[in-house]
């Protein structure tokens, strides 16, 4: 009996062994490759707790093919991962599903090699095949990618080819000095699950906000859990990603990421202040101050991060119009065109003025577009000059204008100096800046109206029928280098503003900026680049179509209890590196 | 109290708040653009009667004034320079109903003190002067956009209750596209057509003017309730028999009946307009910089810092509580006196 | 019944005569959605005109709106243009949070006008009756944003409140019961905001309709022939000043979709007023036709029950 009992639990034992190495076996090939992990620096903290953030708006798509707004793209940003990602504290490259490339010496091939072993959020590998599919669907003009022209260099799209299953090379057009930082926020799509949908024409209807969680994957450190509409959308971590920190703790360390939609900054602050939310992000100056008295008790911090990338400027209506569709346009014109009318409006710009009373104090003045925050292409050599109003005199005296009695200024003509500025009563700050504006040349005896309309009707002003003298607008760059902007300075661009789409360039400057911005975007050598985009620097502060004014400083709040907190001022300000964030 | 007493009352502190607002220039310190950068969302400034020392005046004073160090709204210490108020003085000068240039002013300080009864706002403007200059356009505003809704539906609303049959039927449904329709649109439309060099209270007033416009509707059906039992009255059937035609007895009989309704309608419908004001600024169609108006005033609330940590941004909205009173007073009182069909 | 009939028809037409008019005053207003995209240095004009044609933008007025029409008898209502979904399953989970926002605070406000007006009608004259004149007149004077962020600096300074949405966090893991409770601790606010807001028009057509009946001759002559009080009122004045209040629960039921947008956007309440005023802004013109289609729905169904209800309850109507 005894022995048939040891037999029998013996065979049972070896059955089980057996079982057991078939299964260690056969999982070890499911896996595939071994992963080559990227391995992150930063301090190490522990796994686990739910980190909850307010958007303003909800997101209007989960596709990052056809995101455009910023909410969507907060989201997004958590969902997916690109090849080569701009590291948003250092403002410089760094590899991310690419480990490694190599550019051809004459600067037009990029040779990729892809990260072995990495899977999307459901599982399935990740390889070169993923990649062609991807920028297939950036690059197809059915499809309508905001993103597709940022992939276009020198007239022609980037091609793709695939070397082996993990290599991929890119071809381009000409040499391109930014060619890198093209690859950032390209994320990289699962072939498994869309390529069907694309190949009916279908790809727009996929991952909207109502595709269920299991027909979404990414490579990015979370995956889609829930979403609750009007509510929030819950993100949980994603078992399968492909970072670690340096003590080999897989990323990312927090269980679940609750994304509220909070419509208004003011229930935002309100909600953050009451222990709702964890982090909050880009807030007014004003609800700084509210918030820092209270931070000890509430245990929170406050961070004022400096200058963005964000620059307000006021321009002038320097387009051809004719006098007889906009006869009074016309005849301002003869003053906006002369450079030194627009020198003495510079110079009597109270900016500090700005700065106190628009944004608090929390906010950086600005002569040129480039601001304080960017750290590589700032140009030192541009002057500061304070607000006086005698050099203002001087300059208009010069240009042939005089004082009345009364102390209105008149043209040479005559006819007393009067003119609107048009803003979008949306955005509180561009009409604060307005009405400081309105008072500053109130001081050099010109009649300033502001004019505050609705965003519509200022787009369709400014873009369609340029029926305005003068407007306040801000540009925020989402990257620190000088290309993505190329057509707000090449005088053929479409968001030139003040004299946008011109078939040849107007003036002598115009044409040496559209020179200078042709040769950088060619010119690999840093150094050389940089004295090329600070001469386009120098002339556009010497002819100002653009009078700078002020960038708003990034303000940024998040609990104690968040680690790693490490916010920066390129997009996303508080989650661009929401692997590394834990909770206490 | 007799309503009749009572609409006298009302009536006559209307005509005190009216006056303030007519005389903006008289009764406000300061003029409404005027920027002191240095005092931005500065505290109400105190009125001291009892200097340092402890002797008593009989003028008031207040402590402090050009830089932003002097704390308007403080204590007295030895040393700070003190400023008396005056009666009478010659402050910037102004324009009596737009037209008459006048410098005198009810009171003020001499330069550099500053006197902010009931603060200042983020550009350092004084909040008294722009209430009292603001009150112009809104009430301007607010008695425009009424009339016009109740003028308007005061007539639809007879005819349709009048005649009856198909011209009321097809005028009530109107009545329901108009209250049911997003007319924003057309405001937006409206605004962005217009000329930029048009002044902005001009174009304010004009849109309060198409808003009230096309208010009619709920006017038009209370006059149709109305009508329609008051056409049924023994003189009316009788002036019928008497072979009166329909506009006269339109005229002299069936409207007359509705006076107190659409009294009553007035006062009502100007608080209504008033703040309907707050949300057409928080639309982007409020009148613009710098001229105030109550409704710019009070959207400064709707930011959470304001509320926090500025007090003094509420009085606006407090002194605008006594106004709006006297006007649902009046609407009591002619309600009570007119006694008329509800509804 | 006729007359009811043609009522109904006379609604659908009227539904008809509305959404076109929402496409062409959407129309007349400059711009469009895709005109915000102009002002983004990275996107070319050709792409935007490329969106803009896969949208059908680009066709006439009617054109669009025909085929807006097909759609909605499809029950899809158009497509966002922001969100590229039907618009009829977006708008019909936020308007079920409204309605059930409108729902508690339309019946709180009722709750609290009938026995209050009922009472300021009995003792016309006397202080108690004049403070809550006062009281009521003083809310009336106040700007209904003003309420909504005092009940939130409310909510903040005490604790005793959930700040905004209609969830906490952690409901998932709740019993039906624990959620139920949840959304009910989340519903207070806006729903007592609403209310104030509400309330003294209702009471003082509660009252001025309950005095109309007290000091009707039949009433008096009630008294005369002593009738106890509570009698009087329920049985006997209550029933006649019905009426006017009849119509008001029907317009009630008429605004339950369109006042409760600036409560929702301040108190984070997610229903159809943040998403209606972000569509406004940007001019997602198929959310906003929707959404004032459905709130014309309501607006019209609540007229026509108003009208139904009067026909019921007075029988000299029906006579005419």
């Amino acid at each position: 009996m005894g022995i048939i009992r040891f037999r029998r639990s013996f065979g049972v034992a070896v059955a089980a062994a057996a079982f057991l190495a078939a299964f260690l076996v056969l999982s070890l090939d499911a896996a595939g490759p071994e992963v080559e992990w990227m391995v992150t620096d930063n301090p190490t903290g522990h796994t686990g707790g739910r980190l909850a953030v307010a958007l303003r708006s909800e997101p209007k798509t989960l596709n990052p093919v056809l995101a455009e707004d910023e909410t969507s793209r907060e989201v997004i940003n958590c969902l997916t991962a690109d090849l080569i990602h701009i590291n948003r504290g250092s403002q410089k490259i760094e590899p991310a599903l690419a480990k490694s490339w190599s550019i051809s010496r004459d600067g037009r091939q990029y040779t990729l090699q892809l990260r072995r072993g990495v899977k999307f959020s459901d599982g399935q590998p990740f390889d070169a095949d993923d990649v062609i599919f991807s920028f297939q669907v950036y690059l197809d003009e059915k499809v309508d990618s905001p993103q597709r022209d940022l992939l276009v260099v020198g007239g022609k799209p980037i091609v793709v080819e695939k070397m082996d299953a993990y290599t991929v090379r890119f071809q381009l057009a000409q040499p391109y000095a930014a060619a890198e930082r093209l690859f950032d926020s390209v994320a990289m799509l699962p072939r498994h699950l869309l390529e069907s949908a694309y190949q009916k024409n279908k790809f727009s209807d996929t991952w909207n906000i109502s595709t269920a969680a299991a027909q979404y994957a990414g490579l990015g450190p979370f995956r889609l859990k829930e979403y609750v509409p009007g509510q929030r959308i819950a993100l949980e971590r994603n078992p399968y990603y492909w970072k670690q920190d340096h003590k080999g703790v897989r990323l990312p360390y927090a269980d679940e990421i609750d994304f509220l939609f909070v419509p208004s900054e003011d229930a935002q602050v309100i909600r953050f202040q009451a222990g709702d939310t964890d982090i909050l992000s880009r807030f007014s100056a004003d609800n700084f101050s509210v918030l820092q008295t209270q931070q000890s008790a509430r245990g929170y911090q406050v961070r004022d991060l400096g200058p963005g990338l964000e620059y307000n400027f006021l321009f002038f209506n320097l387009n051809e119009v004719s006098a007889k569709d906009l006869p009074e346009v016309a005849r301002k014109q003869a003053w906006f065109q002369d450079v030194k009318f627009r020198q003495a409006v510079s110079a009597a710009i109270d900016r500090e003025g700005i700065i106190r009373l628009v944004y608090g104090g929390r906010a950086t003045p600005l002569w040129g577009h480039v601001t304080p925050g960017n750290k590589l292409w700032g140009d030192a050599q541009i002057p500061h000059p304070q607000k006086s109003l005698d050099h203002a005199k001087e300059l208009l005296k010069s240009a042939g204008f005089s004082w009345k009695q009364d102390g209105s200024l008149a043209d040479s003509h005559g006819s007393p100096v009067e003119f609107s500025i048009l803003v979008s009563s949306s955005n509180t700050q561009r009409t604060k800046m307005a009405t400081i504006i309105q008072e500053d040349l109130a001081g050099l005896g010109m009649k300033v109206h502001v004019a505050a309309l609705e965003f519509g009707a200022v787009v369709s002003r400014l873009t369609k029928t340029h029926d305005y003298e003068a407007a306040i607008m801000g540009l925020a760059s989402g990257d620190a280098d000088p290309t993505p902007e190329m057509n707000v300075w090449l005088s053929s661009g479409e968001t030139h503003l003040w004299h946008p789409k011109q078939a040849r360039p107007a003036t002598p400057w115009e044409a040496e900026i559209d020179g200078l911005m042709q040769q950088q975007l060619i010119t690999l050598d840093y150094p050389k680049r940089k004295r090329l985009y600070d001469k386009v620097q120098e002339i556009i502060a010497q002819n100002l179509p653009i009078i700078c004014l002020a960038s708003p400083n990034i303000l940024v709040a998040a609990k104690n209890r968040v680690g790693n907190f490490q916010p920066a001022i390129l997009d996303s300000y508080t989650l661009w590196n929401v692997e590394q964030i834990y909770l206490q | 109290m007799t309503p009749r007493r009572k609409l006298q009352m009302a009536l006559l502190a209307l005509g005190c708040f009216h006056g303030f607002v007519l005389f903006a220039g008289f009764f406000a310190p300061y003029d409404f653009s005027a920027q002191d950068r240095e005092h931005s969302y500065a505290a109400p400034t105190r009125l001291h009667f009892v200097d340092a020392q402890g002797h008593f005046h009989l003028r008031p004073f207040v402590c402090g004034g050009a830089t932003e160090a002097d704390d308007l709204a403080g204590n007295l210490s030895d040393g700070t320079s003190i400023y008396a108020v005056h009666f009478l003085v010659r402050g910037a000068p102004y324009k009596i109903a737009g037209i008459i240039p006048a410098r005198l002013r009810l009171f003020g300080v001499a330069e550099p003190g500053r006197v902010f009864l009931i603060g200042t706002d983020g550009y350092g403007r004084d909040q008294l002067s722009r209430f009292l200059y603001g009150g112009q356009i809104s009430l301007l505003a607010g008695l425009l956009a009424a009339f016009l809704a109740v003028s308007l539906g005061a007539v639809i609303g007879a005819l349709a209750g009048f005649y009856g049959g198909w011209v009321d039927e097809s005028l009530m449904r109107v009545a329901e596209l108009f209250l049911a329709s997003p007319w924003l649109y057309l405001l937006f439309a409206v605004r962005a057509a217009l000329p930029l060099h048009v002044p902005e209270w001009q174009i304010f007033i004009l849109l309060v003017g198409v808003l009230g416009f096309l208010g009619w509707a709920r006017p038009a059906r209370l006059v149709r309730g109305v009508v329609l039992s008051a056409k049924e009255r023994n003189f009316v059937v009788a002036a019928r028999g008497f072979g009166a035609s329909d506009t006269h007895i339109l005229r002299r009989h069936v409207l007359p009946q509705t006076y107190g309704l659409l009294l009553t309608q007035v006062a009502l419908l100007v608080p209504h307009y008033i703040l309907a004001e707050v949300t057409l600024s928080f639309l982007g169609l409020g009148v613009g910089e710098p001229v105030p108006s109550w409704g710019s005033l009070l959207s400064q609330l709707q930011q959470y810092f304001v509320l926090a940590s500025y007090w003094w941004m509420f009085l606006p909205a407090l002194l605008l509580v006594p106004l709006f009173l006297a006007y649902y007073a009046i609407a009591n009182a002619l309600q009570e006196l007119f006694q008329p069909v509800t509804l | 019944m006729k007359y009811f009939a043609r009522r109904i028809v006379h609604t659908a037409l009227l539904l008809l005569a509305i959404s076109f008019l929402c496409f062409a005053l959407v129309q007349i207003s400059p711009s469009d959605y895709f005109d915000a995209m102009r002002l983004n240095p990275r996107i070319s004009s050709q792409t935007i005109d490329h969106i803009r044609t896969a949208y059908g933008m680009d066709r006439p007025l009617v054109v669009r709106y025909g085929r807006w029409l097909h759609s909605t008898f499809q029950g899809e209502m158009g497509i966002s243009l922001a969100y590229n979904v039907p618009v009829w399953p977006l708008l019909r989970v936020r308007a079920q949070n409204t309605l059930l926002l409108t729902g508690t605070s339309t019946f709180l406000a009722w709750l609290i006008a009938i026995p209050l007006g009922i009472w300021s009608a009995e003792k016309r004259g006397t202080h108690g009756d004049r403070l809550v004149g006062l009281a009521t007149s003083a809310i009336l004077a106040v700007p209904d944003l003003l309420v909504y962020l005092a009940l939130l600096l409310l909510a903040v300074r005490t604790g005793w409140f959930p700040t905004g949405g209609m969830e906490s966090l952690g409901s998932a893991g709740m019993s039906t019961w624990g959620r139920m409770g949840d959304t009910v601790r989340h519903l207070v606010l806006p729903a007592m905001g609403l209310a104030v807001v509400a309330l003294p028009v209702l009471l003082r057509h509660v009252r001025s309709a309950m005095v109309d009946a007290l000091e009707s001759p039949f009433v008096c002559a009630a008294r005369g022939h002593g009738i106890p009080r509570r009698r009087l009122i329920y049985r006997y004045a209550l029933p006649a000043a019905v009426n006017p209040l009849v119509t008001l629960v029907g317009l009630s039921v008429a605004a339950m979709l369109s006042t409760s947008l600036l409560a929702e956007v301040i108190l984070s309440w997610p229903g159809m007023g943040p998403l209606l005023l972000e569509a406004i802004f940007s001019r997602d013109v198929y959310i906003v036709t929707g959404a004032v289609m459905l709130s014309s729905m309501f607006l019209m169904a609540g007229n026509l029950l108003a009208d139904f209800l009067i026909f019921v309850n007075d029988p000299r109507i029906r006579v005419e």
